[in-house]
């Protein structure tokens, strides 16, 4: 028996298959692979479009390629319309192709209830102020000066905390009887620094460090205020409010968030929230509030400096000119 | 289901499959020790002590603002437990509370399988060791639950939710008495009034069950079985474990467990064309054919005063057009008829409002009053004036200074009083004051009942107007909307509300005749084309083989 020459028809229909699945369902299931998130990014209608027509234009030239090849292609498709198949085959064909044909001119056609797709840039540089650059967090570098002012509010346990965490502190303090306040702060960087005071040689290394510790917990206490009913005690952008808003608070312990950008730039970002942001952000469905409105500069700088530590994450230094 | 809606539903699926694997312990708890509980000490220090106080007391700084409020260690008076009410929970009990959190509370999961900077599980047993040093209940061996035979166990049989099971569990419910507090279709609805308080004398405001975000302790029928087999401490929820029999008990839960409402996942509400008049009436069959929206809500914490403690925090909107005018359905659960309204009551923002200011949110106590009597209850639909090119809308709270938004305000003291109850309103943005339109613009009315808990509001306006300050609904548009909330008795009013993100109406036109031309010209042609073929090829070959 020779080779059935039906083979080129159903290779050509199977690859169409083949392609159209890949792009379908293939591309999105192999993004989560890549891309680790928890839902797929599918392939727009367009590219799809795009990917379909080179692919019929490909197996066109297969086809067309030499009279023999056409003639195998053609063969099963000839024999289909004499009715060598079947005269019931044909005549459901010929109704069927039509029909799917119309269905397709029909979708096409018909106006969609889909809500127009509106793309998000999440790190607008267009209206950021060069600046802003270079700017750096206060309380993570903070001077040999303040440190030494630190030391002698130590030295004399009367340390300058911010009103928020105060009376928190002050009914520790009543209840602990402890020597000093700066114990309700029960962390290795502090304990070194209150033994050494009380040694009284202190390094500035460890009074840097004990300083951090301080305005870390004031960062968080602020965060926890401020920030946590959207962003979360995990700042994973999960707080209690967030359900209610459909673009999502950032989920700073993702990486592509607060660690790919300059901590000038989440200042920028805390300070103006989302009406600061250029059109291309979308600042009409952001619910980042102007935090300029209600936070002092000094409490905006404690907050990023508790967000960072909180997510785990350190901003990304800026570039050198 | 549309691609934001599928993101979402896996989002949850991942989320509530992770749940279940986190909340047991994998292994044996590690022996309590002085290096555990310091390790807890430093954790508390770092995550709870913000909310929970130095001392454990429920007294953080961010403490507060929140309602419910930070649980109080010391007092060793836990609400979720497994074990019988007025008992201190067992270990495990805390462990899946820091593991899973409380839904709808400050109190999130602290699991590092479920976020990225949680804690492991010996640190999560460190940190449980360190609160229970806050109450001395803990250290007497006599009040141990496990010792004691004092934990409560799921029933040995457990028959799969079935219907028989749900109409049981109905039952028992009524004769149970559930619906003196919880309401007779559970919305929380039973009470006449704020005259109860908890152990720690805030008032108590019952549980609406059919709403699986704000079920604390989780939303499966387990969950639900432990609740009231062992009470919740501190609260009047009683345990029913001696006046119900297990089996009684396993059919109210899964009787309460039908009560949870699905949330819809679409953001576009397709308001249904009908010929003739729209009725004022929300059981009318036109309304139950129209396809309802879900719309969350969430409290206003965009600008001061900041308001995280919300009562609405879900309304369904239906709507419906005729050729002259459009109707909105909107419906939302509450648990109290607040139809009063004192204005000297109100809350002034302004020192909370400043830069620097101690904070910028509305404490959960004391800041405003959180009674009967005193606001009313409201709902806004808002709308952009002009209809957005492209995706630019005006922002979704209150618009900005150069795109207005036009709102339109139902008040229910207004509607109980029986005049006109909707204002007209323009915004361009929260910091201005917004405008009311002229009297003789004022083109929206509605018509409102209040039942069993549950407003439905029907507002309705002509198509067209000739103010340009108002939406003009045209059909087949995306017209952007949002919703805006007020439950009087929490103690909302002005900014102190809820609010939506943008949702989109459209008006569904009635399919074009050349969308049907069209198809059925392609039919036609390839039809033809495929016999033409056909005649062909045979002609060529000779009439059969």
């Amino acid at each position: 028996m020779k080779k059935p020459r039906t083979r080129r028809f159903w290779s050509v229909v199977l690859t169409l298959l083949v392609v159209y699945a890949l792009i379908r369902w293939g591309i999105p299931a192999l993004s989560r692979e890549i891309t680790d998130l928890p839902f797929p990014l599918t392939v727009p209608g367009t590219l799809m479009f795009i990917y379909m027509l080179l692919t019929v234009i490909a197996l066109f030239l297969l086809v067309t390629f030499s009279e023999e090849h056409l003639e195998d292609f053609l063969y099963p498709v000839r024999r289909f319309l004499r009715g060598e198949y079947g005269g019931v085959t044909r005549a459901v064909g010929l109704a069927v192709v039509p029909l799917l044909v119309g269905w397709q001119v029909y979708d096409v056609t018909v106006p969609k209830m889909e809500q127009p797709l509106s793309l998000r840039i999440q790190h607008p540089s267009s209206n950021f102020p060069k600046k802003n650059e270079t700017l750096k967090n206060p309380f993570a570098n903070t001077t040999d000066a303040e440190i030494d002012a630190f030391v002698e509010q130590a030295r004399v346990n009367d340390i300058g905390f911010i009103p928020q965490v105060q009376p928190d502190l002050d009914s520790w303090a009543e209840y602990s009887e402890a020597g000093h306040m700066l114990e309700a702060i029960a962390t290795a960087p502090v304990r070194a620094f209150l033994q050494e005071l009380e040694a009284g040689s202190i390094s500035r290394d460890t009074a840097r460090a004990a300083l951090m510790e301080k305005n870390l917990f004031e960062g968080r206490a602020l965060y926890s205020m401020n920030c946590r009913p959207c962003h979360g005690d995990s700042t994973a952008g999960d707080g209690p409010m967030a359900d209610g808003f459909k673009l999502r608070p950032i989920n700073f312990t993702d990486n592509g968030t607060i660690e790919t950008i300059v901590e000038g730039y989440t200042f920028w970002r805390v300070s103006n929230g989302g009406p600061g942001l250029p059109t291309e952000a979308t600042p009409w469905d952001s619910a980042m509030p102007v935090w300029k409105l209600n936070l002092t500069e000094e409490e905006r700088w404690k907050i990023i400096l508790a967000e960072y530590d909180l997510a785990q994450k350190t901003p990304r230094i800026p570039e050198s000119h | 289901m549309s691609c934001r809606g599928s993101f979402l539903f896996i989002v949850l699926a991942l989320y509530w499959g992770g749940v279940l694997a986190a909340e047991i312990p994998s292994g044996p708890r590690p022996a309590a020790s002085d290096e555990t509980l310091a390790e807890g000490a430093a954790i508390y220090l770092q995550r709870c002590s913000f909310c929970h106080g130095l001392l454990g007391d429920g007294n953080g700084p961010a403490a507060e603002y929140l309602d419910p409020r930070p649980r109080d260690f010391t007092l060793g008076t836990f609400k979720f437990r497994t074990t019988q009410s007025g008992e201190l929970p067992r270990d495990e009990d805390l462990f899946r509370t820091v593991s899973r959190g409380l839904s709808g509370t400050a109190m999130q999961a602290f699991d590092s399988d479920l976020i990225k900077n949680g804690l492991a599980e010996n640190e999560r047993w460190a940190v449980i060791d360190y609160i229970k040093s806050f109450a001395i209940e803990f250290e007497d061996p006599e009040l141990d639950p496990t010792k004691n035979g004092l934990v409560v166990t799921l029933p040995q049989e457990r028959p799969p939710y079935s219907e028989a099971l749900v109409a049981k569990g109905k039952e028992v419910f009524e004769h149970a008495k559930c619906w003196e507090c919880h309401g007779k279709l559970g919305r929380g609805d039973g009470q006449e009034s704020f005259d109860r308080t908890d152990d720690w004398g805030f008032p108590i405001r019952i549980r609406n069950v059919t709403h699986p975000w704000k079920i604390k302790a989780g939303i499966k029928v387990e969950d639900i079985y432990m609740r009231f087999s062992t009470g919740v401490n501190g609260t009047p929820m009683p345990s029913f474990v001696d006046a119900l029999s297990e089996e009684e008990r396993w059919a109210l839960a899964n009787f309460i467990k039908s009560l949870q409402h699905q949330l819809t996942d679409h953001q576009v509400l397709k308001a249904k064309g009908v010929e003739g008049e729209i009725l004022d009436d929300p059981t009318d069959v036109n309304w139950a054919a129209a396809e309802p929206m879900d719309v969350r809500l969430t409290g206003q914490v965009i600008a001061a005063p900041r308001w995280q403690n919300p009562s609405i925090e879900m309304a369904t909107v239906r709507a419906l057009y005729n050729e002259n005018e459009i109707a909105f359905l909107i419906q939302w659960d509450d648990p109290f008829k607040d139809v009063t309204h004192q204005s000297t009551a109100e809350f002034n923002p302004q020192e909370i409002s400043r830069v620097g200011g101690f904070n910028s949110y509305v404490a959960a106590n004391g800041m405003v009053p959180r009674q009967l009597e005193t606001f009313r209850d409201a709902i806004a639909l808002q709308f952009p004036v002009k209809l957005p090119e492209g995706t630019k809308k005006p922002h979704f709270f209150r618009g900005d200074s150069s795109n207005p938004v036009h709102l339109w305000q139902w008040q229910s003291d207004l509607a109980e009083a029986g005049t006109a109850s909707v204002k007209e309103f323009n915004a361009r943005g929260w910091k201005q004051p917004t405008k009311l339109q002229a009297d003789d613009q004022q083109q929206v009315t509605a018509t409102a009942n209040w039942d069993q808990g549950r407003w439905s509001v029907i507002m309705r306006r002509p198509l067209l107007t000739d103010d340009r300050n108002d939406i003009q609904f045209i059909k087949g548009q995306f017209i952007p909307l949002t919703l805006n909330a007020w439950d009087g008795s929490n103690g909302e009013h002005g900014l102190v509300m809820s609010l939506s993100t943008w949702h989109s109406v459209i008006l569904e036109a009635p399919i074009p005749l050349t969308v049907y031309l069209y198809t059925l010209l392609a039919v036609l042609v390839t039809g033809a084309l495929g016999f033409w073929l056909a005649r062909k090829e045979q002609a060529r070959t000779g009439p059969g083989v």
